[in-house]
């Protein structure tokens, strides 16, 4: 099958600022595939190679097998769609969309007839004689995407297409391209700042932080299994402790403050400082002086009710704030999530994961304590 | 994207047309300046410069420095450009102060009465002053009338009655304010439209009156505006020599401009006019660049 | 009378200042034009309304030898002007904005410097030039052309390149991830967007050749290279007929004629604010 990725030590320099540092990535072919990170992490930068937008400072781009590093990119079967559509102001809709039809052998007949295919998957049907001036944004992105498919490329290219969308749209455009994607078997490659958006779409993603790859994989590894704090942090919010590591038989030991825990996930073979994460759903919360290994008394700082849960902000150990995610019908009996309630947090070792420090040390739970509430990373 | 020698192509015929009839005719001002001339007085250029010849380059500032006609021309034009200045700017702030911030809906009106000026053609402009103010002019008659015509004849203004095109400098200073003050009053417009009415909010929030407001905020925001535009209405207004030929047409006001004109066009000795309009364009070479920089530094600021 | 005392604004004084300046400036230029409508041959007393200075038998623009010569001589170097100045101008507006390497910031400031080269310099080095570089070019008509190109071009790429600058690189790069070849690009993208300020640079290099003077008048070489310019110099201080009014009225309709159309169609294709630029010529 066609369209497939693969860059290898693709580096781009920018006088002496590194962009994109040395990365490897493998997109498989029918698949789609996202680059996350905050911006300035390189993967915009890293798209527009792709596409042939920039030159890399070195290394290769293989797409199937040929490096078309140095190619230019009218001539790679490789179409993009932009952040801000770029739709020709001064051609109408189906004028648009036909636009690199001009290049690939067809008669005026197949060229119509295409165009109002593409424009049936996307669902402007009727849309041809309109001009961009008069569709709205989520028209536009379509025409946009339309036009790119239209040339059956091998492989599809999104820059942060959603971007300029509001909350709602942007989760019904979100679920129709994942459709038309798995509809027509394109490979994508998306590129996107917003992690919510990145697991509900991606079959692969990849994280990434000042020009590198800091972790490849399925969302769920990437969630579940992060390698460095950093994609920790920036895939939801991950509850970092500082701590000494030690091998422990198969697992790791962990000496917290001046408790000891065991961790069984993640880099259980280091030695030395390190980074302790849990998941806020993986914190059980037990009453005050619950006995047994992996727990640790905190004090209930904040409960917010999110509807079918409870977001709890406990204050630990010394002076770290950890969050907990209650689902309303798993409460613990006999804990009361009040402010200034005691309680005992186990972190289960199957849950307790070591990692890897990473270039950029973001929050960890004392920085996260010092500042004001967020859910989600910005941008 | 293309390689870069594609756009380079491209640019290459109007670079070449800037290189051979802009840059090299000012090489040739100066081969000229600093060649002869043969026993008809055409120029001789030479067209070394290791041949160059000072003799007549030494010859016209000796004449500056010894108190010669070129001296006093000089003089008299920096008078007269710099009076007209002032008036210009005494003139053409308010105006450009009031279409910038108090014009309200009938901006757009007033912008369009602002530029029509600077769009006629310079000479039909004098042309009609010179209608209005010749012998039986209505201008004549009506400054006659209402004796501002006394008054110019005893402040000095003017030798005679109805005279005003007969070699009166001030005749000519006006006129370089009509001409040139559409000129200045569009760059200073600009600037004050681009001054942000929350800073003038601000001063006046924290107790200033209008006219104090004005006098810490407004004018020192405007003064690149301000000397922007007089930089822009100087440079031709210190090469003009056709203002004081149609207002006066007497060696009573003649101008750099003129003298210039005079030995190159008119042709008495072209080598002298190349030396002098050398030393024109390296005073004003200064102005230029000047302009140049603050101009494309604004532009920038406000995010062109 | 409670506005003139409000403290946010006291617009009255310089309203009628304004109004004041305005009157100045055009009502002078606007009698001139009433007098070319004068029945008698004087131009300072109202004799009756008529057109004979324009249409006339004797002595009118169009049946004057002498008027009718400059009037086409005038047009025909505006005309060539537009021709040469507006393909020069455009080319250099895109090799300068896509130049990449040492160079451009000199070209560029080359460019920019017939803009603010003083009339009468221009004048004196286009007229050595052609005395003593390209003798066998001569003064004249081409000499005059040429001197008007050399100025009106930067004029073009001024207006070329801002309207270029706010189009941005994205519909260039949308084509050529399309498959256009980089003359495609150009051809099918670009140029189409660029229209309207081409047509504003034409319509400007239109104007400033009609108006243009001190070059014009520096390279001619007889009287069959009289421009209405030159014409309005010479015969000013003269006892001239209302026909120099007609002839300078006549101009006067094309340049505005032409400049209002060249904003009409930047307005349309283009924003206000960017065309009320252009026109102010803020370079």
């Amino acid at each position: 099958m066609e369209g497939e990725i693969r860059l290898e030590e693709l580096t781009k320099r920018f006088d002496d600022v590194v962009a994109v540092d040395s990365i490897d990535l493998d997109m498989p072919p029918g698949e789609f595939f996202t680059m996350l990170g905050p911006s300035g992490c390189g993967k915009t930068t890293t798209l527009r190679m792709i596409a042939g937008f920039e030159q890399p400072t070195s290394g290769k781009i293989l797409l199937d097998g040929t490096d078309v590093a140095r190619v230019p990119p009218h001539k790679r079967s490789v179409n993009t769609v932009f952040q801000n559509y770029a739709l020709f102001p001064h051609l109408d809709v189906a004028a648009n969309v036909a636009f690199g039809l001009k290049y690939h052998r067809v008669t005026k007949e197949e060229r119509r007839r295409k165009v109002r295919g593409i424009l049936h998957l996307v669902q402007l049907d009727g849309f041809e004689e309109r001009k961009p001036a008069q569709l709205s944004g989520g028209q536009q992105q379509r025409v946009a995407l339309a036009r790119a498919l239209v040339l059956t490329p091998r492989v599809l290219l999104l820059d942060e297409p959603l971007g300029a969308l509001d909350a709602r749209l942007r989760k019904d455009l979100q679920l129709e391209l994942k459709a038309i994607q798995k509809d027509i078997g394109i490979t994508f490659v998306f590129v996107t700042h917003d992690q919510e958006e990145a697991l509900t779409m991606s079959d692969r993603m990849a994280v990434m932080n000042h020009g590198h790859v800091e972790q490849a994989g399925s969302p769920r590894e990437v969630y579940e299994e992060p390698r460095t704090s950093f994609v920790a942090g920036f895939l939801g919010v991950s509850n970092l402790l500082d701590a000494e590591a030690a091998p422990d038989s198969g697992a790791c030991s962990l000496k917290i403050g001046e408790r000891t825990f065991r961790a069984e996930q993640g880099a259980t073979q280091t030695r030395g400082a390190a980074k302790a994460m849990i998941r806020p759903e993986r914190i059980e919360l037990e009453p005050h002086d619950a006995p047994g290994d992996n727990r640790l008394p905190g004090l209930v700082e904040r409960a917010v009710f999110l509807g079918g849960s409870h977001e709890v902000h406990l204050r630990i150990l010394g002076g770290e704030l950890l969050r907990a995610t209650v689902a309303n019908n798993g409460r613990p009996p006999g804990v009361e999530l009040r402010e200034g309630q005691a309680v005992t947090l186990y972190l289960p070792a199957s849950a307790l994961r070591v990692l890897e420090p990473s270039q950029d040390e973001p929050d960890s739970a004392a920085a996260a304590a010092e500042r004001p509430e967020r859910t989600a990373p910005s941008m | 994207m293309g390689s870069r020698w594609t756009w380079r192509f491209l640019a290459l015929p109007g670079v070449a047309w800037l290189g051979v009839f802009f840059l090299v005719a000012f090489y040739a001002v100066l081969c000229v300046a600093f060649g002869n001339q043969d026993t008809l007085s055409q120029p001789v250029p030479f067209w070394n410069p290791l041949d160059w010849n000072v003799g007549y380059v030494l010859d016209v500032l000796s004449n500056f420095r010894h108190g010669g006609q070129f001296l006093t021309v000089s003089i008299r034009t920096l008078e007269f450009v710099a009076i007209a200045m002032a008036l210009s700017l005494a003139i053409g702030y308010p105006v450009a102060y009031f279409a910038a911030r108090h014009s309200g809906r009938w901006k757009g009106l007033v912008l369009v009465l602002l530029i029509v000026p600077f769009w006629i053609n310079y000479l039909m402009r004098m042309l009609a002053w010179i209608n209005l103010l010749s012998a039986n002019g209505w201008g004549t008659r009506i400054l006659h009338d209402l004796g501002i015509e006394q008054l110019f004849i005893w402040t000095g203004l003017l030798s005679t009655r109805g005279g005003w095109l007969d070699g009166q400098p001030s005749a000519v200073i006006i006129a370089f304010v009509y001409g040139y003050v559409p000129f200045l009053i569009l760059p200073l417009f600009a600037a004050l439209d681009r001054i942000d009415q929350r800073h003038i909010e601000a001063a006046r929030d924290l107790g200033a009156s209008p006219f104090s407001a004005f006098l810490r905020v407004t004018l020192p925001l405007s003064v690149p505006g301000i000397l922007a535009g007089c930089v822009l209405v100087a440079l031709p207004m210190f090469g003009d020599y056709y203002t004081p030929d149609l207002v006066s047409a007497s060696t009573k006001t003649t101008l750099i401009g003129n003298q210039i004109d005079q030995f190159t066009r008119q042709g008495s000795e072209k080598v002298t006019g190349a030396v002098l309009t050398m030393l024109l364009a390296l005073v004003l070479l200064l102005l230029m660049f000047y302009y140049l920089r603050t101009t494309r530094r604004a532009a920038q600021e406000a995010g062109a | 009378m409670s506005w003139l005392r409000n403290p946010w604004g006291k617009p009255r004084v310089l309203a009628v200042v304004t109004g004041l300046y305005i009157l100045w400036s055009i009502v002078p230029v606007a009698i001139a034009v009433l007098f070319a409508f004068n029945n008698g041959r004087s131009r300072t007393t109202w004799q009756g309304f008529s057109v004979r200075w324009f249409t006339g038998a004797t002595g009118s623009v169009f049946h004057d030898p002498e008027l009718q010569g400059a009037l086409k001589h005038t047009l025909i170097l505006a005309v060539i002007c537009v021709g040469l100045a507006v393909p020069l101008g455009v080319a250099l507006a895109l090799g300068l904005q896509r130049w990449r390497g040492p160079g451009g910031g000199t070209i560029n400031t080359v460019m920019l410097l017939p803009l603010v080269t003083p009339e009468i310099v221009m004048g004196v080095a286009l007229l050595l030039l052609f005395l003593r570089v390209f003798p066998n070019i001569g003064l004249g008509t081409p000499a005059q052309a040429i001197g008007q190109v050399t100025f009106t071009l930067s004029y073009v790429v001024v207006i070329v390149r801002g309207r270029l600058t706010s189009i941005g690189r994205e519909y260039e790069e949308a084509a050529a991830d399309l498959g256009a070849p980089p003359r495609d690009q150009l051809l099918r993208v670009v140029l189409p967007l660029l229209a309207p300020a081409i047509i504003a640079g034409a319509a400007v290099a239109f104007a400033l050749s009609i108006d243009d003077f001190v070059v014009t008048q520096y390279l001619s070489s007889d009287a069959s290279t009289t421009t209405v310019s030159m014409l309005l110099y010479a015969s000013a201080r003269g006892a001239p007929t209302p026909a120099l009014n007609a002839i300078a009225t006549v101009a006067l309709l094309i340049t505005l004629a032409t400049l209002a159309l060249a904003f009409v169609v930047y307005r349309r294709f283009a924003s206000g604010k960017e065309a009320a630029q252009v026109a102010a010529l803020e370079v």
